[in-house]
C-alpha cells in the first residue's frame, strides 16, 4: 500500500504552469512527485496546500528542482520548509503570505 | 480449487493472518461444510468474530461440528494439536475429554441456553503427554440464518496454573501450621504423613526416610503400605542396589526416580486413572549437617515437573525438615536442662540431708560413749571391748560424715578455705611420716622423696592434709608387698606430688570413674573391705579447689601413681581467702583417725597394742568429757616469760596434761576463743593485755566466761589476791611457788571447773551441734555468740566476737545497694520487735552472696537479766536461686513468645540476661558462614570490627566448645547455643570484679538452652511469613499488564502477618480493560487463600459480564460460600482504553484517585456500596468518569493512605501529591516512586496493593520494514497523539520527526536485514512525551551530500524534537526523542 498522494497539474490564473499535489509525501511516493517535476520543465508553482505531510524524502525532491520554483503550502507544513532551509531557497507563499525570498 | 475462488474462500478468514491462513490451508471441501465461499453469512461472522477476539474461543458447526478456534485458544489450550484440529469433528479434536464436554455441547445444541462451568477438570493431550487442566468456561449456541442452533461457541479460560497452586498452597499452608506447638519427632513425623496425605492428586505416594547410623529408616508413609517391595522399612546407606538411590540422598542430592521395575507394580494413583511413573526424592535437609532423611515424593504423571512442582516438593520436604529439627533440638535441650536441674537438686538435697541428718546424733551418741568409757575404766575387759568398738566405728562414721560435710561445703561454695604460703615438700614429707609406722608395721618400703621447692606453695592445710593422707591411706590399703613412694617436684608452673604404689592397681575400665563419687572397684584386692568409694573424689574437689589436677595411672597388678598438680603463686585462688602469713599451728589432729583407721587393717600381731592406744580426738567428736584416766585435761598457759612458760609447760605435762602456752593475753583470749581449755593459767603481769584484763575479757563473753582460770603473780599480799578474784578469777598463786602445789591447785579447779561446766558444756555442744547457723545479740545489736553452723555458712569465726553494727557480713553499700538496703531493714526490725523473721543477702567472708532465712526472739538472759536477741538462720541461697532461676525462665518464656522474628527474639533475649544478671553488655555472635559473624548485643552501637580483639576471639573461641555448657572467664560468662543459621556465641560481660558463680552458670545454661528453641520457634515464623508473601506474589505475578498500567504489591512490615490484597486486569474481549483493587480482611495464607478464589471469581465474572456494578453482586453471592471472605472491599472497573471512559463500582473500598495533567485531584466516590456479602442480592451501583489525556488513575488498599492519628483525606491528598511529583517519571517507575513516598518510617504497617494506569496508554507498533508501513504508522500515531490532547503544532512536529526516523528504520532495516520489523513506541508523561523507533539495522553517519535527504531527515528530527539520541547497537539502531508538551 503506498501513501495517498494525488498530482493534478493545471495553469495558475495567470496561466503559469502549476501543480497542485494532495495527500502525503514520504519516501514511498516521493518518486511519483519526482517524475511530475521532471515532466513538466520550466518555472513551475507547486502548490501544496493540500499537502498534509512532507518529509525529507519529499523535501528531496523539491531541492532537486529549486531553481524554478515557487510553493504554497498550508501553515501546518511552514516548519518542515523553514527547518530544511527550502524556504531560503525557495519562494513560499503561506495561506497567501509570502515567507521565501524575492522572485 | 482455482485461484480466484481459493482467494474468495480466505476471505472468510482475513481477521487473523496466521490463524487464518492455516484456515484457509484446510480443504474444506472434504468437510460437511463445504468451500467457505458457500457458508452461510451466520457462519462467516461466527469464524470471523472468533478469529478477531483476543480472548480464547473455539467453535464447533454443522452435523459433524466442525472444529474452528482463535490464536488465544490455540497459545493457551490447543498445544500441538494445531493445526491439525482445524476443521476436524470436535469429537476427534476432543476425544480424550468428549465423554465430559460431548453432554454439554448437545445440551447447549437441544435447548439453546448457554452452560457455565468454572474450574472444570479436563485430562488433554495437548503437550506430548496426558495433561491434568482446569477450564473455566461457557458454551453458547450458534445459529444458522434462519435461526436454528447448528453449532457451539466456546469461550474459555485456562485456570490450571491457579487450581493447581492453589492446592499445593494448602498442603505447604497445613504443613506448616501451628508451629507454636512443638511436638516430639513421632508426632511431626505423623502430623506430616495426614498432611502430605490430604494431597493425593500433587503426592500420589510419599515416604520419609530418617538415616540412622548406617541405615534409613522408614518413619512415614502416605498412599503405600510400610514394609511392601516400594516401601522398605529399612535400606542401607551403603550400596545402591536398593529401591532407592539412599547414597546419593545422603550426600544431600536430589534424584529424579522412573518408577519402572518390579517393586513399583500396583502403585495408587492418587485417584487418577494411572499410577505414577516418576518419583522425586529430595532430601530432608539439615542447616549446616549432613540431611535428616529424605522425602520420596510420588509425582502426577498428569503434570510435568517444571520448577513449580519441584519447588512444591522441595518447600514440603523443607516443612518436614524443619519439623523434625525442632522436635529434635526440642527434645535435646529439654533432656539436658531438666538432667542439670535434676542433678542439681538431687546433689543439693542429698549432701544437705545426710550431713545434717547425722551430725546431730552422732554428737549425741559419741559424748556419752567418751562419757561411758571413763566411767566404767575399771569395768571388765568385756565391756571395755565393746565400748571400744562403739568409739571406733563412732569415729569411722564422723570421719565419713566430715568427708561428706566437706562435699557440700564445696557443692555450696561453703568451704572455708585459708590459702597460706608452704614449703610443699616438707609438709608433704611431716604428713607422710605420720604414715611411716604404719607402712612399715605392713612391711612394705616407705619412700619418702620430698626435697624443699623452691618456691612455697599456698595450700589449706587442712585440705591438703586431708590430700596427702587420702593417697596414702588408698596407698598402704592396696598394697600388699613392694614400695608405697611420695615424691615432691617442680614441673614448669607447678609443684607436682607423686603417690606411687606396687599394689593391686586398677583395671582398665574402671579407670574413668577412679573419681567418681561412690564409686568402688569391685572384686578388688584390699586390706579392709571398708570404705565408701569417696574418698578419691574428695581429693580429686580439693585439689580443684587450690586450681589444681589429678591424675591416675595404673596396671593392673603392677600398681597405680597418682599426680597431683598445684600451680604456684595465687592468681588462680579467690582473693579473700590468701594469706600471707603460715599459721604456726600444726593441725595433726587431722591425721589421726586416718593412721588410727589404717593400723586395723594390719594384722593384730603387727599391729599391736596400737588400735587402741590411738588419739580419740576428731572432728566429730569435738565435745564430751575427758576423764583423767583416758584423756588429760587441756592447759592454757599465758606467761610473757620464756623461761617460766617452759617450767609451767614441763610441770604440767608431766602431770599428765596437755599444755599449750601462749606469750600474752591477747593470745590467750584468741587460744581460748578457738578452742576452750579446761583452764587457763595465766600471769598476772603481761605486756599488750594482762591476767587481770584477761580474766575481765573472758568473763565478758558468754562463751568463754565459764573458763576457770588460775592466775600467778609475783606480788604477794591480801589486796593482790582479792584484786584478782574479784576480776573473776577462780583461783590465785603467788610465785614461788612448789610445783606440787601448782599441780594441786590445777587439779582442783578442773574438777571444781567440770562439775560446774557440766550444764554449760553440754549447752555449748548442742547449740554447736544445730544444723542452722545460732546468733546472740546484745541489746545494741551487737551480735555476743555464735555456733560453727554460723561460722559455717558466713565465714565469720568466733575469735573476733562481738562483731558490733555494721557487721562484716553485711552487703557493701556501694557496689550493692539494694542488698545492703534489704539486710538494713531487717536488721531494724530485729532491734524493734520482740520476734520476726526475714530472707536476706549476705556476704561471706570470701566474698561470696549467699541468702539465709533468719528467724529471732527476744529473750532474757538468765545471768544478766539483760534483754538479748536470740535468732537462727539457714542458708537459702539454693532455694532462692532456684525460685530466681524460675522467675528467669518465665521472663525469658514471655520475651520469646512475644517475639515475632528471629531477631527480634534474639534482642529481646538477650535485654532480658542483661537485665537479670545487671550486665555491662551481654552480646551474641551467629557464625552464619560470613566473613563477619552477625553481631548482636545490647548496646545497638556496638559492631563486630568495633569490638577489641579479646573480646573476638573469647566469641569465636567458644564454638569449640560443648553446646550450653557455661565458661567463665575474667568477670563474664560465654556459652555456644545452636541458632539456626550456624553456632551462636554469647556473651554476658558482668563488668566489674563480680564473680559469676556456679549457680549464674547453671542459670545461664538453662536460659541458653530456652533461647535456642525460641530461636528455632522464630525461625519457623519467620519462613511461614516468607512462604506466605512468595504464595501472594505467585497469586499476583508474574501480571501480564495491558500497556500503560504498573502495580505494586508490598506485604506488611514485620511483625504483622501478610495480608489480602490483590489487584488484577483483565483484557476483555471487547478491547477494554477490567480493574480490579481489593482487600481481605484476614492475615497470613488463610486470608491468601481466600484472595487468590475471590480473585479469579472477580475476573470469570468479569469476563462474562462487563459491567463493574453485576460483577461486583454477582461476588457478592460467591463471596457469602467463602469462609472469611465476607467484608472484603473491591474497587471494580472496566476501562475503555481508546476513549478513557471508566465506568466502576466499589465495594467499601476507599476510593480511586485521578490526578489530572496539572495535579488536581479527583476522588472516584460514586458508585459506592458495603463491601462483599454484608447484604448479598442487592443491586450494586454503577458510575462512570472520563479519564482526560495524560490523567493518572491510581488504586490502592488502605494499608497506603491509611496512618494513626491522620484523617484518610491526608493520606489521599499525599498520594496525590506522590503522582503529581512523579509526573516526569513512566507509570512503572511512578508506581516504585509512590510506594517508597508514602511508606511510613518503619515500614508500611498493614499490606499494599497499588495499580496505577495512565491514559493513554503507550503507543506501541511493530511493522515491517517497508516504506508502504509508513502512512498506516502515521495515521495510528495521529490518531494516539489526539487522544493526547497535544497541540496541532507539535503533532505535526512528532509526526515529521517521526516520519524521519521510521524512514531511516525502514532504509537501514531493509537495506541490513529485510523483513525484520521496526519497533515505535510512543508514551505520553503528563507534560513530556517520549517516542522510541527500533530497528535491527546500522545507521551510517549522517552527511548531507551522498545521501543529502536522510542527512536533511537527522535535521529535521532535531529541529522538531527537544532531544534526539541516536544509540545504535548490535543487534540494531534506537532513536529516542523526547518533548516537552507546550
Amino acid at each position: 500500500m503506498t501513501t495517498t498522494l494525488t498530482l493534478a497539474p493545471g495553469r495558475g490564473p495567470d496561466g503559469a504552469a502549476r501543480l497542485a499535489v494532495a495527500g502525503e509525501i514520504d519516501m514511498s511516493n516521493a518518486g511519483r512527485l519526482a517524475e511530475a517535476l521532471d515532466s513538466r520543465p520550466g518555472p513551475l508553482v507547486v502548490d501544496l496546500t493540500e499537502v498534509e505531510y512532507l518529509d525529507s524524502a519529499g523535501l528531496s525532491v523539491l531541492f532537486a528542482h529549486a531553481d524554478r520554483l515557487e510553493l504554497i503550502v498550508a501553515p501546518l507544513l511552514e516548519p518542515v520548509l523553514t527547518v530544511s532551509g527550502l524556504a531560503g531557497l525557495v519562494p513560499v507563499h503561506v495561506s497567501g503570505t509570502r515567507i521565501g525570498p524575492e522572485g | 480449487m482455482s485461484g480466484a475462488r481459493a482467494d474468495v474462500d480466505a476471505q472468510v478468514f482475513t481477521a487473523d493472518p496466521e490463524v487464518g491462513g492455516d484456515l484457509a490451508r484446510v480443504d474444506w471441501t472434504a468437510t460437511p461444510l463445504g468451500p467457505p465461499r458457500q457458508w452461510p453469512q451466520s457462519l462467516q461472522t461466527a469464524v470471523s468474530i472468533l478469529l478477531s477476539s483476543r480472548f480464547p474461543m473455539w467453535m464447533a458447526w454443522g452435523e459433524e461440528l466442525t472444529f474452528f478456534c482463535n490464536a488465544a485458544y490455540r497459545r493457551d489450550t490447543l498445544g500441538r494439536k494445531y493445526p491439525w484440529a482445524l476443521g476436524r469433528p470436535a469429537s476427534e479434536v476432543w476425544a480424550e475429554i468428549w465423554g465430559d464436554i460431548g453432554p454439554r455441547i448437545d445440551a447447549v445444541l437441544g435447548t439453546g441456553r448457554a452452560t457455565w462451568d468454572e474450574g472444570l477438570l479436563l485430562f488433554l493431550e495437548r503437550s506430548g503427554y496426558t495433561e491434568e487442566t482446569y477450564h473455566t468456561f461457557s458454551y453458547s449456541p450458534l445459529r444458522d440464518d434462519a435461526g436454528d442452533v447448528v453449532g457451539m461457541l466456546c469461550v474459555v479460560s485456562e485456570d490450571t496454573e491457579r487450581v493447581i497452586g492453589e492446592r499445593r498452597m494448602a498442603t505447604l499452608r497445613d504443613l506448616g501450621s501451628d508451629p507454636s506447638v512443638i511436638r516430639t519427632e513421632q508426632e511431626v513425623l505423623a502430623f506430616a504423613d495426614r498432611q502430605l496425605s490430604r494431597n493425593p492428586k500433587d503426592l500420589p505416594f510419599t515416604l520419609t526416610y530418617l538415616f540412622d547410623g548406617g541405615d534409613a529408616r522408614l518413619v512415614g508413609a502416605t498412599g503405600v503400605t510400610p514394609g511392601t517391595p516400594v516401601a522398605p522399612r529399612v535400606l542401607p546407606v551403603a550400596g545402591d542396589d536398593g529401591v532407592w538411590p539412599v547414597a546419593a540422598l545422603a550426600e544431600g542430592e536430589t534424584r529424579l526416580v522412573p518408577l519402572t521395575g518390579a517393586p513399583f507394580v500396583g502403585l495408587p494413583g492418587g485417584g487418577r486413572p494411572e499410577p505414577p511413573v516418576e518419583a522425586l526424592v529430595v532430601p530432608l535437609l539439615q542447616q549446616g549437617s549432613a540431611p535428616y532423611g529424605f522425602l520420596v515424593a510420588g509425582l502426577n504423571r498428569y503434570r510435568d515437573l517444571d520448577e513449580r512442582y519441584r519447588g512444591f516438593v522441595e518447600l514440603a520436604a523443607g516443612h518436614i525438615a524443619s519439623g523434625i529439627g525442632s522436635a529434635r533440638s526440642y527434645e535435646a535441650q529439654q533432656r539436658r536442662a531438666e538432667e542439670l536441674a535434676e542433678l542439681d537438686r538431687a546433689k543439693t538435697t542429698f549432701f544437705s540431708n545426710i550431713s545434717h541428718e547425722l551430725r546431730t546424733p552422732l554428737t549425741l551418741i559419741m559424748g556419752p560413749v567418751e562419757e561411758l568409757r571413763t566411767r566404767l575404766a575399771d569395768a571388765g575387759e568385756d565391756i571395755r571391748t565393746e565400748l571400744d568398738a562403739i568409739h571406733r566405728n563412732g569415729l569411722r562414721l564422723g570421719k565419713l560424715v566430715n568427708t561428706l560435710l566437706d562435699f557440700s561445703r564445696i557443692e555450696a561454695g561453703r568451704m572455708q578455705a585459708r590459702y597460706e604460703p608452704v614449703e610443699l615438700g616438707a609438709v608433704t614429707a611431716e604428713l607422710a611420716s605420720v604414715f611411716r609406722s604404719a607402712m612399715e608395721r605392713a612391711g612394705l618400703t616407705f619412700e619418702v622423696d620430698c626435697p624443699a621447692l623452691d618456691e612455697p606453695v599456698h595450700v589449706d592445710r587442712t585440705m591438703w592434709e586431708k590430700v596427702i593422707l587420702n593417697l596414702l591411706s588408698n596407698a598402704l590399703k592396696f598394697t600388699f608387698e613392694g614400695t608405697v613412694r611420695v615424691a615432691v617436684r617442680r614441673s614448669g608452673p607447678h609443684a607436682v606430688v607423686t603417690v606411687a604404689d606396687t599394689g593391686t592397681g586398677v583395671p582398665e575400665a574402671e579407670m574413668p570413674r577412679l573419681f567418681e563419687r561412690f564409686h568402688r572397684i569391685e572384686n578388688a584386692r584390699s586390706r579392709s573391705n571398708e570404705g565408701s568409694g569417696i574418698g578419691l573424689a574428695l581429693v580429686r574437689e580439693l585439689v580443684g579447689l587450690h586450681g589444681g589436677t589429678i591424675d591416675a595411672e595404673s596396671a593392673e597388678g603392677k600398681g597405680t601413681a597418682i599426680t597431683v598438680r598445684v600451680p604456684f603463686g595465687t592468681a588462680h585462688l579467690p582473693e579473700g581467702s590468701v594469706v600471707s602469713e603460715p599459721a604456726g599451728a600444726r593441725a595433726s589432729a587431722t591425721a589421726d583417725p586416718y593412721v588410727h583407721e589404717a593400723l586395723r587393717w594390719l594384722p593384730v600381731s603387727a599391729a599391736g597394742a596400737a588400735a587402741d592406744d590411738g588419739p580419740e580426738e576428731t572432728e566429730a567428736a569435738p565435745l564430751g568429757s575427758h576423764a583423767g584416766d583416758t584423756r588429760s585435761a587441756r592447759v592454757l598457759v599465758a606467761d610473757d616469760n620464756a623461761d617460766m612458760r617452759e617450767y609451767l609447760t614441763r610441770i604440767l605435762t608431766a602431770g599428765g596434761y596437755e599444755v599449750t602456752a601462749v606469750t600474752d593475753g591477747v593470745e590467750a583470749l584468741d587460744a581460748v576463743r578457738r578452742r576452750t581449755p579446761d583452764l587457763v593459767v595465766s600471769d598476772v603481769m603481761m605486756p599488750r593485755l594482762d591476767g587481770l584484763e584477761l580474766v575481765t575479757r573472758l568473763r565478758g563473753d558468754s562463751r568463754t566466761a565459764s573458763v576457770p582460770v588460775l592466775l600467778l603473780s609475783a606480788r604477794a599480799g591480801q589486796e593482790a589476791s582479792i584484786e584478782g578474784l574479784r576480776a573473776g578469777a577462780d583461783d590465785y598463786l603467788v610465785k614461788p611457788f612448789a610445783a606440787a602445789e601448782l599441780l594441786a591447785r590445777v587439779r582442783a579447779n578442773v574438777e571444781l571447773a567440770r562439775l560446774r561446766g557440766h550444764h554449760l558444756r553440754w549447752r555449748t555442744a548442742l547449740i554447736d551441734s544445730l544444723q542452722e547457723a545460732f546468733f546472740v545479740c546484745d541489746e545494741s545489736g551487737a551480735v555476743v555468740e555464735i555456733n560453727t553452723a554460723f561460722t559455717d555458712i558466713l565465714g565469720y569465726g568466733p575469735e573476733d566476737l562481738p562483731y558490733a553494727p555494721v557487721p562484716p557480713w553485711w552487703p557493701d553499700p556501694d557496689t550493692d545497694p539494694v542488698a545492703r538496703e534489704q539486710v538494713g531493714d531487717a536488721f531494724a526490725g530485729l532491734l524493734e520487735n520482740a520476734q520476726g523473721s526475714h530472707t536476706v543477702p549476705v556476704t561471706r567472708r570470701d566474698g561470696r552472696r549467699r541468702w539465709v532465712a533468719v528467724t529471732y526472739n527476744k529473750a532474757e538472759d538468765p545471768d544478766t537479766g539483760r534483754q538479748v536477741t536470740v535468732g537462727t538462720f539457714r542458708d537459702v541461697t539454693a532455694e532462692h536461686y532456684a525460685v530466681q532461676r524460675e522467675t528467669a525462665l518465665a521472663a525469658l518464656s514471655t520475651s520469646l513468645s512475644r517475639a515475632s522474628s528471629m531477631p527480634e527474639a534474639l534482642s529481646g533475649a538477650l535485654d532480658q540476661l542483661r537485665s537479670l544478671w545487671h550486665a555491662d553488655v551481654v552480646l551474641a555472635a551467629v557464625f552464619d558462614g560470613d566473613d563477619t559473624p552477625a553481631l548482636t548485643a545490647t548496646d545497638p552501637d556496638l559492631r563486630w570490627e568495633n569490638l577489641p580483639d579479646g573480646r573476638r576471639e573469647r566469641l569465636g573461641a567458644l564454638r569449640g566448645r560443648p553446646p550450653l555448657t557455661v565458661v567463665t572467664e575474667d568477670s563474664g560468662a560465654g556459652v555456644l547455643l545452636e541458632h539456626p543459621r550456624g553456632p551462636l556465641t554469647l556473651w554476658v560481660d558482668l563488668g566489674g570484679d563480680r564473680p559469676f558463680t556456679s549457680e549464674d552458670q547453671l542459670l545461664l545454661s538453662l536460659l541458653s538452652g530456652h533461647l535456642a528453641q525460641g530461636l528455632v520457634r522464630a525461625h519457623q515464623i519467620d519462613q511461614q511469613r516468607e512462604a506466605a508473601i512468595a504464595l501472594q506474589r505467585a497469586i499476583l505475578g508474574p501480571a501480564r499488564l495491558p500497556d500503560g498500567f504498573a502495580v505494586r504489591y508490598e506485604p506488611a512490615s514485620r511483625p504483622l502477618e501478610v495480608g489480602g490484597d490483590w489487584y488484577d486486569t483483565v483484557t476483555l474481549p471487547d478491547g477494554r480493560i477490567g480493574i480490579v483493587v481489593g482487600d481481605c480482611v484476614g492475615r497470613g495464607l488463610e486470608a491468601a487463600s481466600v484472595m487468590g478464589q475471590l480473585r479469579s471469581a472477580c475476573r470469570a465474572l468479569l469476563l462474562q459480564d462487563p459491567s463493574p456494578g453485576r460483577t461486583l453482586a454477582a461476588l457478592d453471592r460467591f463471596a457469602a460460600g467463602v469462609a472469611g471472605a465476607v467484608c472484603t472491599t473491591v474497587f471494580c472497573g472496566v476501562l475503555d482504553p481508546a476513549t478513557g471512559e471508566l465506568t466502576y463500582s466499589s465495594a467499601g473500598h476507599p476510593p480511586g484517585v485521578l490526578v489530572h495533567r496539572d495535579g488536581a485531584v479527583r476522588l472516584l466516590e460514586e458508585g459506592r456500596a458495603l463491601p462483599l456479602a454484608v447484604r448479598p442480592g442487592r443491586t450494586r451501583p454503577e458510575a462512570t468518569c472520563a479519564l482526560p489525556a495524560r490523567a493518572t488513575l491510581l488504586l490502592y488498599t488502605d494499608g497506603l493512605v491509611e496512618r494513626r492519628r491522620l484523617p484518610l483525606s491526608t493520606g489521599i491528598q499525599r498520594a496525590g501529591d506522590a503522582v503529581q511529583e512523579g509526573r516526569d517519571l513512566p507509570v512503572e517507575d511512578l508506581a516504585g516512586a509512590v510506594m517508597a513516598r508514602l511508606a511510613p518510617a518503619g515500614g508500611y504497617d498493614d499490606d499494599v496493593a497499588l495499580l496505577l494506569y495512565r491514559h493513554p496508554a503507550p503507543l506501541d507498533i511493530t511493522f515491517p520494514a517497508e516504506s508502504s508501513q509508513l502512512a498506516p504508522v502515521r495515521k495510528a500515531l495521529r490518531s494516539w497523539l489526539a487522544r493526547c490532547e497535544l497541540p496541532p503544532n507539535a503533532v505535526q512536529n512528532v509526526l515529521v520527526a517521526v516520519g524521519e526516523a521510521c524512514a531511516n528504520a525502514i532504509e537501514h532495516g531493509h537495506r541490513h536485514a529485510p523483513g525484520e520489523g521496526v519497533r515505535l513506541r510512543a508514551v505520553a508523561l503528563v507534560d513530556t512525551l517520549r517516542v522510541t523507533v527500533a530497528d535491527s539495522g546500522r545507521w551510517k553517519d549522517p552527511h548531507p551530500g551522498a545521501n543529502a535527504h536522510r542527512g536533511r531527515g537527522m535535521s529535521l528530527m532535531r529541529a522538531m524534537m527537544q532531544q534526539v539520541t541516536v544509540s545504535p547497537g548490535p543487534s540494531g539502531t534506537t532513536v529516542d526523542m523526547q518533548m516537552r508538551i507546550p
